[in-house]
């Protein structure tokens, strides 16, 4: 039973008697503000229940005052907003963060939006301001086509570690739209490459902002064209050849060292294998190096339910194990145990197409995946379902986790999904890098058809293409 | 009618003010972390938000440690119920007190001396009874064993809970017909363990009737006899055996680290078992991990019926939604 605020100012007795209607009177006042929020009642109601507050108390409450403060920055009203930050500062020492954030919000949005400025020098004496308050602040400069002082903001952030939000940086190229002026556009540029080093990928329309930017500026002659890049990773566009998604030496070796000590080590060899089965893995890999494709048996034996298991490891390692490739399996025990779902003569039949490696039925076989991968270079591709997220977040610093990311891409072969009865079919790893790069005279943008990224795994496949005429 | 003054409450808020800006003159112009952190969380609690009503200067000073906003919020959200429960305990505590002097002056009044044979001694004798038979649980009884190694895999306060957890467990096997006799094993001295002990037990943890020592069990107990608690195990437990020595690992994981106990279990090359949930319990949901006190009633239980479903009634309610009709 929520109640309704009054449309017009109460007088006291009024307000009295809805009080003592209520169940229960302690919190009346509390709730009564937290309807007129809800429903957006003009501000003179909410004023007349103050005023009858504190003619009966002598003094408002702190919370009470931030809830009328929302009210007013709800609508807009700056005059009101500018003198609820005097009350509030001759009443309190000092102010907490939610009433901070309103008012920062409500004056960014005025022409008084330069005292936006300064409370966000006031928080920072007491705490890390808020990602919304920096994007008050620098909406509000760049509004006002103060840029630098945008970028000045964007950059303070930054130092805080506040990754800035993607309307951040879209409203940070829609403010420069046109603007011709060499340091502005080293900080966009910028903006981009904080997008590569971060593997972001923009939403369509912040991709839009983008293009509109680089086609704005004077005498730039950048046009942008919407594109999907071909698997070759050749550009259908410009014909630019996109980067490929090989790690460097020492990247790669980097990445290996850091998998074997966090992921199959991590605090305790234990958790994941066994020293001596590790050993015997590793000891089994080195007479056999190197592979070309190395699967994840249990996972491939269930892309389709309605086969037997070993009927869909059989299919994948015959589509995969052509010619001269040289696959590797890796299991569990208990496959060897000739069950329902694992007949022995298939087993057999199998083995004599690939080298099989089973472990224990109590060891996770995905850290041996990595392994063996990476193991036999970077030629080698491995198969599963999974998206190793779990393996991922063993990675202690985020630059590695990075490096595993980009060579995920590039290194594992997924299903294509197939209905019914048709035979399973795989999607070659990606053999161009996805994510945003640039020649200098060319950009290259992936981007998403959505805002919402749900999967870290999902690749984007639609690019903006952008070049120097 | 007459017309509302709207801006009539602006000018009280504004008049009682001169005060309060002449007291703060005299104050120290710098305010040390500490007071401010103190300011921050009293704007807090006037914002209506979790807030406790006081801190110390310790626990100031683990608020402003905390690494991030989050971490903060939560530590005060936790001061916050502390406080609560603290309150709400010393209000019961008062109630019953003023019961209790009701009672009394009634009982006065009608002063009436009860006819029995024996002498009103409850507590005590019950705790001589208690010890009488954890003593000779220390002699004859069954060992079950707390290995007590997992500090490192702990925060504080998981290390605090744990051991409210095996102190719990502690006084329910006390209390039992047919008690364990209790091995706290690898317990070091200067250890975090130890300290919250102390705290707890006091002058009492010397004369605790169990065994604690720094030693594995793998050097007291022959490996063979040994079987390492652990939902982690593939293997699951059958029935409870009398010869066998059960170790339960003394560890409280908030979030949730697979594997820890498995792997050591594992290194020592013992066998594992976990209890059969599944067969006996329709799961609903929940970790399958149990508090070290529910896994004592459910030994205890098995230990004195052999009774699967008996013992599984300690599992929380709501981690289950009925019992396997026929396991």
């Amino acid at each position: 039973s929520r109640i309704q605020p009054p449309e017009k100012p109460l007088k006291s007795e009024e307000w009295n008697r809805l009080r003592e209607n209520f169940q229960s009177p302690e919190v009346f006042e509390e709730v009564m503000l937290n309807s007129m929020i809800k429903s957006n009642s003009p501000i003179d109601v909410a004023k007349s229940l103050l005023t009858q507050v504190a003619q009966s108390n002598g003094d408002i409450a702190y919370n009470l005052l931030v809830k009328y403060l929302a009210l007013c920055v709800q609508q807009g009203q700056t005059a009101e907003i500018q003198e609820m930050y005097d009350i509030m500062k001759i009443r309190f020492k000092t102010l907490e963060s939610g009433a901070y954030s309103l008012l920062i919000k409500g004056l960014s949005n005025s022409d008084q939006w330069k005292m936006a400025l300064s409370l966000l020098e006031e928080v920072k004496k007491i705490m890390i301001p808020s990602r919304t308050n920096y994007e008050s602040c620098i909406k509000a400069a760049g509004r006002h086509q103060e840029m630098s002082l945008a970028f000045e903001l964007y950059h303070d952030m930054l130092s805080k570690d506040l990754m800035p939000t993607l309307d951040i940086l879209k409203a940070l190229f829609d403010f420069s739209r046109g603007m011709k002026d060499a340091e502005l556009q080293k900080e966009l540029f910028g903006i981009l490459l904080h997008l590569r080093e971060n593997q972001i990928y923009p939403h369509k329309t912040f991709m839009r902002s983008i293009k509109l930017w680089f086609e704005s500026i004077p005498g730039g002659n950048w046009r942008g064209h919407l594109t999907n890049i071909k698997d070759s990773g050749q550009c259908p566009v410009c014909s630019h050849q996109l980067e490929d998604s090989d790690l460097t030496e020492e990247e790669y070796n980097n990445l290996r060292e850091r998998i074997i000590k966090d992921v199959i080590h991590g605090t305790d060899t234990f958790r994941k294998t066994s020293p001596q089965e590790f050993e015997a893995f590793q000891t089994f890999v080195e007479n056999r190096l190197p592979f070309d494709i190395v699967i994840d048996g249990l996972n491939v034996s269930h892309i389709k339910l309605k086969k037997m298991q070993c009927e869909n490891l059989f299919d994948a390692v015959n589509y995969l194990a052509k010619g001269k490739t040289r696959v590797l399996v890796l299991g569990r025990k208990h496959m060897l145990s000739n069950s329902s779902n694992w007949r022995r003569e298939i087993m057999k039949e199998m083995q004599s197409k690939a080298d099989f490696f089973f472990a224990e039925n109590i060891s996770e076989d995905d850290a041996f995946l990595l392994y063996a991968t990476l193991q036999s270079g970077k030629h080698c591709k491995f198969v599963t379902r999974d998206f190793l997220r779990d393996h991922k977040a063993c990675l202690t610093d985020s630059l590695t986790r990075h490096l595993f990311r980009k060579w995920q891409r590039g290194h594992q072969i997924v299903f294509s999904p197939s209905e019914g009865g048709k035979p399973i079919k795989f999607l070659p790893a990606f053999r161009y890098d996805c994510v945003v790069q640039t020649t200098g005279d060319t950009w290259h943008i992936p981007y998403k058809d959505i805002f919402e990224e749900k999967y870290s795994y999902q690749v984007p496949r639609k690019w903006l293409c952008i070049q120097r005429k | 009618s007459e017309k509302i003054d709207l801006d009539a409450w602006k000018k009280v808020m504004k008049s009682g003010l001169q005060e309060e800006v002449s007291e703060t003159v005299s104050e120290p112009k710098e305010l040390s972390a500490l007071a401010a952190a103190r300011e921050i969380v009293e704007m807090w609690r006037l914002a209506g938000r979790s807030v406790p009503e006081n801190m110390s200067d310790e626990q100031l000073k683990t608020f402003i440690e905390c690494p991030s906003k989050s971490a903060k919020k939560k530590y005060l959200k936790y001061l916050h119920l502390k406080e609560l429960y603290k309150k709400n305990d010393k209000r019961k505590m008062e109630e019953k007190r003023e019961r209790k002097l009701v009672a009394q002056e009634q009982a006065s009044e009608t002063s009436k001396t009860k006819n029995t044979s024996f002498v009103c001694l409850w507590a005590s004798s019950m705790d001589r009874a208690y010890n009488w038979r954890a003593a000779q649980s220390m002699v004859f009884g069954q060992p079950l064993v707390f290995d007590m190694s997992y500090e490192n895999d702990m925060s504080v306060r998981e290390v605090a809970n744990t051991v409210r957890q095996l102190v719990l467990s502690e006084s329910s096997n006390r209390r039992s017909v047919d008690p364990f006799h209790i091995h706290f094993c690898n317990l070091k001295d200067d250890s975090l363990y130890h300290k919250e002990f102390v705290k707890h037990y006091r002058e009492a943890w010397d004369k605790l009737l169990v065994t604690v020592t720094d030693q594995c069990y793998t050097q007291i107990f022959p490996k063979d006899k040994l079987i390492y608690l652990t939902a982690d195990s593939p293997k699951v437990m059958k029935t409870f055996d009398h010869d066998k020595v059960y170790i339960i690992g003394s560890m409280v994981d908030k979030s949730i680290k697979t594997g820890v106990s498995l792997a050591r279990a594992k290194r020592l090359g013992l066998e594992t078992a976990a209890l059969p949930l599944e067969k006996y319990l329709l799961w609903n949901s929940g970790a399958k991990n149990l508090t070290l006190d529910q896994m004592m009633h459910i030994l205890l239980t098995l230990k004195d019926t052999g009774d699967w479903k008996k013992a599984l009634e300690f599992v929380p309610k709501r981690k289950y939604c009925g019992f396997v009709s026929r396991p």
